[in-house]
């Protein structure tokens, strides 16, 4: 109870400082006025374009998130037990990492124009690595020992699969799970913004146009806390899961 | 009795250092024997290459049976699944009921590793060695980081399960006293390279033996004075 008083008398100083600097500054073009902001939110949630853009941004974000993982997972848990196949991947993987996101971006626009399926492809290239590396490092950290036991006792592989090596992921998957989903939210506004065709990014850029900033905050709110209650939402599926695996 | 296990001119070295050298011996079924020496005599490598966790670099093993079960020194038990999953994922098949209650873990079955101490665990790490119901026990160290009365205690259940089954028992143990409790043949290697200095036979009938027992004591000392120059 003292905890949760002390966040709301947090929210309420950083709304009063907001409006301090709103009205002292006089910047309306970077920090409006919280009245106009709130008269920005309100106006949003009614308006069927704003539900249209946040099931598409959402849609975006699942999407991309199951790509990152049925594809990351599997494959760093391939080079993971295999350094050969490590080494011939790495240079693909490096490729991924070094390329910056702007070049992407213009393959993306050449290849596909302006639509839904740049946004995707650039959210996964940029979780991709995260995904596949972090798993690899999860394999590679795995308790040799138990492995062995294993061997002594002549454990049928896809036991020791079920059992030790998802297991010993379990915790990696979760960490996974945790940043990529933080990043997704970011990564697919910036790419709705610079090669969508719907979204909040999308939304974002046209209240650029309009140079209406009440607008761009009022959306960013939105994002924000599309991306807590994802959060939540995990955080929650990740604890019954730890409480199965007794992790 | 035939020989289980017979070792000729055995020799393994780990990046050409010799860690064993000119190692025979001959085990048969149903001896209990223990390995005694000094820290990098090798003990746990002959262990694994016993169990074929590990090659030897020259020499040859025969082993005839089909099931070992190791007590590992560390108990190994997999975190993220309770004692009687830990002791299912070796022996999906098994009937655990029996094991579980003489082994004192019957009330334990669904704990996890995190909620059981120390002796807890080795007697989960012993169970999952007897479930597979081997013919050869093998047992590193497993009682080095127990309480006097708990190793008591592991080592009676030890000797119970011996007398019902027969299988054959190697133990490598640094704690000579456990060596007599335990064995009834004490084979003692020299430090690097491991060699087989003396093999001593542990002439006593009775299996529950006591700590001072005047006759475990007299071969204690035999072996002391052995170990004095080994050491």
């Amino acid at each position: 109870m003292i905890k949760l008083r002390r966040t709301l008398l947090g929210i309420i100083l950083f709304l009063v400082i907001w409006q301090v600097l709103a009205i002292y500054l006089d910047a309306n073009t970077i920090i409006p006025g919280l009245g106009a902001i709130y008269n920005e939110l309100t106006s949003l949630i009614g308006k069927q374009t704003f539900l249209v853009a946040v099931v598409s941004t959402i849609g975006k974000v699942i999407v991309a998130l199951l790509l990152t993982l049925l594809i990351g997972l599997p494959l760093g848990f391939l080079l993971g037990i295999n350094n050969k196949l490590f080494d011939m991947f790495r240079p693909i993987i490096m490729v991924i990492q070094a390329v910056p996101v702007i070049s992407w971006l213009t393959l993306v626009i050449f290849a596909w124009g302006i639509g839904f399926r740049g946004p995707i492809f650039i959210t996964f290239l940029s979780l991709f690595p995260i995904a596949l590396l972090t798993t690899v490092s999860g394999v590679r950290n795995l308790d040799k020992n138990l492995l062995e036991m294993a061997t002594l006792y002549q454990v049928p592989r896809w036991l020791v699969i079920k059992y030790i090596y998802l297991g010993s992921l379990l915790p990696f998957i979760v960490a996974i799970l945790d940043v990529t989903l933080g990043q997704a939210w970011k990564v697919i506004l910036v790419s709705e913004y610079l090669c969508g065709n719907s979204g909040l990014g999308v939304l974002i850029l046209a209240a650029r146009y309009e140079v209406n900033p009440a607008k761009v905050w009022a959306l960013t709110f939105f994002a924000v806390l599309l991306g807590l209650i994802a959060e939540r939402l995990v955080k929650l599926l990740l604890r019954k899961v730890a409480k199965r695996w007794a992790i | 009795m035939g020989n289980l296990i017979k070792i000729t001119n055995l020799a393994k070295s780990f990046n050409d250092k010799k860690v064993l050298d000119n190692i025979n011996l001959s085990i048969d079924k149903s001896e209990r024997v223990a390995l005694i020496g000094p820290s990098g005599a090798g003990k746990t490598t002959l262990l694994r290459i016993i169990s074929g966790l590990e090659t030897p670099s020259q020499g040859t093993i025969q082993i005839h049976n089909h099931n070992t079960g190791y007590v590992f020194q560390e108990p190994r038990l997999i975190p993220w699944r309770n004692v009687e999953q830990n002791l299912l994922f070796v022996k999906p098949d098994a009937d655990l009921e029996d094991i579980l209650v003489k082994i004192r873990l019957k009330d334990y079955k669904n704990h996890y590793p995190h909620q059981l101490s120390g002796g807890m665990k080795q007697r989960v790490n012993l169970a999952r060695a007897l479930v597979t119901n081997p013919d050869l026990l093998i047992m590193d160290e497993p009682f080095s980081s127990l309480d006097l009365p708990i190793k008591l205690e592991i080592i009676n259940d030890v000797l119970i399960q011996w007398q019902e089954r027969k299988f054959t028992m190697i133990i490598v143990t640094h704690d000579l006293k456990e060596a007599l409790l335990l064995a009834d043949r004490v084979i003692i290697l020299s430090s690097s390279p491991g060699q087989v200095v003396e093999d001593f036979t542990v002439d006593l009938k009775d299996l529950n033996r006591k700590i001072s027992d005047p006759a475990l004591l007299n071969i204690e000392s035999d072996i002391l004075h052995v170990l004095s120059n080994v050491y």
